[in-house]
């Protein structure tokens, strides 16, 4: 089975957001770290941040997700919503790049830019954690246009399915989006310790990211095209320990 | 599914369209404040399609560092105009922020959700819908529906079509400044409806954008542009006489407005005989002498 018996353990996952709530009771404790990136004078820079709060609760809503279908993985917060709107390309950019050098195994992007000018930022970005055995989990976007860096063939581009269970995932042949996962009507975490029932696509790819952190911990040495041809393989409906 | 062309909208949707599209056409003609007279219409138009509660449009303000609500439609709408959220603060910051389009339901459950806009509206959604404005140099503001009547969630479906309102938006605010016309704008909503339902020839759409903007200026509405016309002389003129000729307008309104009463309470055969009158010159555009 592609990763019956596993639950995450031994696998680092970042979620770049609007923060992480380590307080929060989906989140299950496995926060071990929180920075946010801020602008400096000419470069963002990436700061701790001890009291890990979430600014709108999007942030926990992923985590929660994970942390629900990985509940052994532990999780990293960057924050790269913050009040200072400038450059907020460049600051999600800054966050990713930070992502991978960390080491994460798994990095959820429920976000993206749209900015045509970042595309070859993003494109550097999104091949070097290709190449650092990195995974890249993407939501889609709805809206036409732009979109870095789902866009892009390396990541794992997830849009949203209505089938109220998050272990049923579809791998759709048509690129750019390869895969459909649980996004309509979910029960999620949110800000200060609430709870919202959320759609989107945003909520689809963290269903992706948790499954992808099941697969990494059960072949360790899956590199990324590999975890996606299994994520294809065991597509549509499949279940741990099945 | 997209092999056999179906028409993309109904009679009703159409008589939408029409209406944004006068209102287009009165804010070319005032040469002033285009942008967000279509911007209004937009607003007006997905309440009535999605038949929400509200709807508005923030738009990014970037020597405040702000997002401000430009412009709202619906009962429970009209509060937010005019407030301004940090870009990180909300639903609205997020989506703006991360370009990331949701729907949220079951909000008013958590009390602590979007506080400072709802203190500042007196109203506080069950649900909501946001999704970004985007043109081509990237996200621009952010389009809210709030609460739609029929159900107690949105679908994905009410985001991509919020979507293709928001493109709409983004497209009247690109228009305001490039000038371009009113047909190209209808058609350009027109095609974005038709990629996102699927079907509708370019000869549908040519068709509808047809529809939809034929005779407007014609005669059957010439009192209306004369009148559109006059305002926008009077805009032109000394703010010192602005006043005169604003105070003059209202006598003349207020005077047509108890002419029609009258008439009124005549026809329903209630009350003494008054005399029915004719319309005022120029404060009217005779629609009740028509009656």
């Amino acid at each position: 089975m592609a990763f019956g018996g596993v639950d995450g353990t031994g696998i680092t996952v970042a979620i770049v957001d609007s923060g992480v709530e380590r307080d929060h009771p989906a989140v299950g404790g496995k926060l071990i770290r929180s920075v946010r990136v801020e602008l400096g004078d000419e470069d963002p820079i990436v700061v701790e941040d001890p009291e890990a709060i979430d600014v709108v609760g999007h942030g926990t809503a992923c985590a929660g997700i994970i942390h629900g279908l990985a509940p052994g993985a532990d999780l990293i917060s960057v924050r790269v919503l913050g009040p200072d709107n400038r450059g907020k390309g460049t600051i999600f950019a800054a966050g990713l790049e930070w992502a991978i050098a960390q080491g994460a195994s798994v990095i959820n992007l429920s976000l993206s830019s749209k900015s045509d000018a970042l595309f070859g930022v993003f494109h550097e970005i999104v091949d070097s954690a290709y190449f650092a055995n990195v995974l890249l989990v993407s939501a889609a976007n709805n809206v036409p246009g732009p979109s870095y860096p789902s866009l892009f063939a390396s990541v794992v581009s997830v849009a949203a399915h209505d089938i109220a269970d998050p272990w049923t995932w579809f791998y759709n042949p048509n690129p750019p989006v390869e895969f459909g996962a649980y996004g309509v009507d979910v029960p999620v975490a949110w800000k200060d310790g609430g709870r919202m029932v959320a759609t989107g696509n945003s909520f689809a790819a963290p269903h992706v990211a948790g499954l992808v952190t099941l697969i990494r911990a059960k072949h360790p040495t899956a590199s990324p095209f590999e975890v996606k041809a299994i994520l294809a393989a065991v597509s549509n409906g499949a279940r741990p320990g099945g | 599914m997209a092999d056999k062309p179906r028409p993309p909208i109904g009679p009703e949707a159409l008589d939408v369209l029409r209406r944004i599209a006068i209102r287009g056409e009165i804010a070319r003609r005032l040469e002033t404040e285009s942008a967000r007279a279509v911007l209004r219409s937009v607003v007006d138009a997905t309440v009535a399609l999605f038949e929400a509660e509200a709807a508005s449009i923030a738009l990014y303000d970037p020597t405040t560092d702000r997002l401000v609500f430009e412009v709202a439609a619906g009962e429970q709408g009209q509060g937010v105009i005019g407030v301004a959220i940090r870009p990180d603060q909300g639903i609205a910051g997020y989506v703006f922020t991360s370009g990331q389009a949701l729907a949220l339901s079951d909000v008013a459950s958590d009390p602590r959700f979007g506080r400072s806009v709802a203190e500042k509206t007196a109203y506080l959604p069950r649900s909501i819908v946001a999704v970004p404005l985007v043109d081509d140099h990237g996200t621009i503001g952010v389009l809210e529906v709030l609460d739609k009547r029929s159900q107690a969630a949105f679908s994905l479906r009410d985001i991509e079509l919020a979507a293709v309102f928001a493109r709409q938006a983004a497209v009247a605010i690109r228009a305001s400044r490039v000038e371009r016309d009113l047909a190209s704008l209808v058609r350009a909503t027109l095609g974005d409806l038709a990629s996102s339902s699927g079907g509708a020839s370019d000869a549908a759409i040519e068709e509808l954008v047809q529809a939809a903007t034929e005779r407007i200026g014609g005669d059957d509405d010439s009192r209306l542009w004369a009148l559109v016309e006059r305002i926008a002389r009077i805009r032109k003129i000394d703010p010192g006489r602005l006043e005169l000729v604003s105070d003059l307008l209202d006598a003349l309104v207020r005077e047509s407005e108890r002419d029609a009463r009258a008439r009124r309470r005549v026809r329903s055969g209630g009350g003494t005989a008054v005399r029915p009158g004719t319309a005022s010159p120029g404060g009217s555009v005779g629609r009740d002498r028509d009656r």
